[in-house]
């Protein structure tokens, strides 16, 4: 069983280490996992993307062609990658950035506001750790227990003091009640 | 991250750089190119931690002739580049083989040809099986497949390369080396070979020895090239390595090296459930080439369909293997997006209708 994630978004707005995040969760559970960014002449502001795979078995092809969960962060990305997301799969939108349009009927939408709920936490900085919040709620396979280890262990002992406030994002969403 | 069995998620091109530190690379020279930067980023400040060398040299022609100093003086040293920063080096290597320097030159491929651009590709496997450089010598090349096998082939690159004094290139590509997954890197599993025979320390106490490649008595020069080609042959009777997967039954079998290794797997799991009999095998060692292992599976009826990143350049090694005993088809694209699982899939079952040969448009 082999399950697929992009996160996309502006430059800046932690999309690779959203990713970074959730692929070290899975790694932490035991699953196989891989990484890839799309890279290039990326810049600040332009657009960023990364997809993780993740499998129980050898990981496959890193870099597919549609995917079971899109995660975007603004409103470029939903445009971009609604189209490959797959038939019964799910784009988990960050609402502030991005306009509440279901062009398909044939994926689930997640609509929520992140970067307000980061905004409510004190930092637009936690928005890609609140798409997680959002992701384990959305997707039963990600789990929260994990992605806070991963969270652990990517910020490490040098941005130890930054852990409770991503801890907090990333429960925001749920305690919010905001979704699904 | 050093010495341990704890798995980290890490990139390709850390995954290089780490296992080099751990394989006793003292000394780093390189010069900075996409996809492989991270390689010399690491380096940068891990070998200055450690005390041992790192140079960003003025040019990649500078960093190739400073490992070659470095390691005619017996400690382990390195390169790293990519694709048309290889080509740069292809002089020193030649000579490197000549004098029968032990090397390390990691090459994370782009797409060529010319500058290219930053794209993954598989475009360097004539360069690196073939030689870039003059005259008869021979690379030993390694393709990792995973973010472990960068460690592990890392580790056999250093290992290699001194056991037969030989230049090893690393053959990656910007997929792997820009790629995390888990990895771990336990501890640099091969002896150390004793360098004393033959390496410059000064000659104090003992005779003066010279490295050279230059060549002006014919006899001698005949002699040289025979003995660098029964290493060779010594390298190709030790070392071949590759692996194959369910080969035994099968009809039609998938070859691919490095990364690409995983999407024929992966296709042939698809095949098979479509009732296709297919197998893999993936060429560990491209230099030396698994040729005896792949005529056996042509000799036993299989067919072959190579699948890689080029315009088919592994693909004639694998039909000069075969020797016209079996029909053998080329799945390829240039450069940029990995051929998909589906993509290999449908142009298996292409093959078998009976369509030669395939290149996937863009």
């Amino acid at each position: 069983m082999e399950t697929n994630f992009i996160f996309a978004g502006f430059g800046g707005q932690g999309i690779l280490l959203a990713g970074t995040i959730l692929a070290n969760a899975f790694m932490l559970e035991g699953k196989n996992v891989t990484w890839y960014p799309c890279y290039g002449a990326e810049m600040r502001g332009g657009t960023v993307n990364c997809e993780i795979v993740v499998s129980d078995s050898e990981v496959s092809s890193v870099h597919k062609q549609d995917t079971d969960y899109a995660i975007v962060l603004n409103q470029q990305s939903f445009d971009r990658f609604i189209t490959r997301v797959k038939s019964g799969g799910t784009i988990v939108a960050n609402s502030t950035l991005v306009a509440e349009a279901r062009p398909r009927n044939d994926i689930k939408y997640v609509f929520v506001p992140m970067t307000k709920l980061a905004n409510d936490l004190g930092t637009s900085k936690v928005t890609n750790v609140v798409s997680l919040g959002v992701l384990a709620s959305a997707c039963g396979i990600v789990k929260k227990e994990f992605l806070a280890k991963g969270i652990e262990k990517v910020l490490g002992e040098k941005k130890k003091d930054l852990i409770p406030l991503n801890i907090k994002a990333l429960n925001i969403a749920s305690n919010e009640g905001a979704l699904v | 991250m050093t010495n341990n069995n704890e798995k980290v998620l890490i990139k390709g091109n850390y995954a290089i750089a780490q296992a080099a530190v751990n394989a006793g690379c003292q000394c780093y020279f390189g010069y900075p190119i996409t996809p492989q930067t991270e390689i010399g980023e690491y380096l940068s400040g891990k070998m200055q931690e450690l005390g041992r060398a790192y140079v960003c040299a003025e040019s990649e022609l500078g960093a190739i002739n400073m490992v070659m100093g470095a390691v005619a003086t017996g400690v382990k040293a390195m390169t790293s580049s990519s694709s048309c920063a290889i080509s740069l080096m292809q002089e020193a290597l030649s000579y490197a083989a000549s004098d029968e320097l032990p090397v390390v030159v990691v090459n994370v491929m782009r797409t060529g040809p010319g500058l290219g651009y930053i794209y993954p590709a598989q475009g360097d496997y004539n360069q690196a099986v073939y030689g870039g450089g003059n005259g008869d010598y021979n690379l030993i090349v390694l393709a990792p497949s995973t973010v472990q096998e960068c460690v592990d082939l890392t580790y056999r690159a250093f290992y290699l390369a001194q056991k037969y004094r030989n230049p090893v290139m690393l053959l990656a590509d910007g997929l792997l080396g820009q790629m995390m997954e888990p990895a771990s890197f336990g501890e640099y599993p091969y002896p150390e070979i004793d360098v004393s025979s033959w390496a410059l320390t000064g000659a104090k106490g003992r005779e003066a020895r010279k490295i050279y490649s230059v060549a002006t008595d014919e006899k001698k020069q005949i002699q040289h090239i025979c003995d660098l080609h029964r290493k060779f042959e010594a390298i190709a009777e030790n070392e071949t390595t590759y692996e194959e997967f369910e080969t035994d039954d099968a009809d039609i079998v998938l070859v691919a090296f490095g990364s690409m290794t995983r999407n024929i797997k992966a296709a042939m799991k698809v095949l098979r459930e479509n009732g296709v009999k297919a197998g893999c095998f993936r060429p560990v060692t491209l230099n030396p080439f698994p040729h005896k292992q792949i005529y056996e599976l042509a000799r036993r009826g299989k067919e072959f369909a190579v699948v890689e990143m080029n315009m088919g350049q592994m693909f004639k090694d694998v039909k000069y293997a075969v020797e016209g005993l079996s029909r053998v088809s080329l799945i390829n694209r240039a450069c940029g997006e990995w051929l998909s699982v589906e993509e290999i899939v449908a142009s298996v079952e292409n093959i078998l209708k009976g369509s030669r040969q395939l290149t996937a448009s863009l």
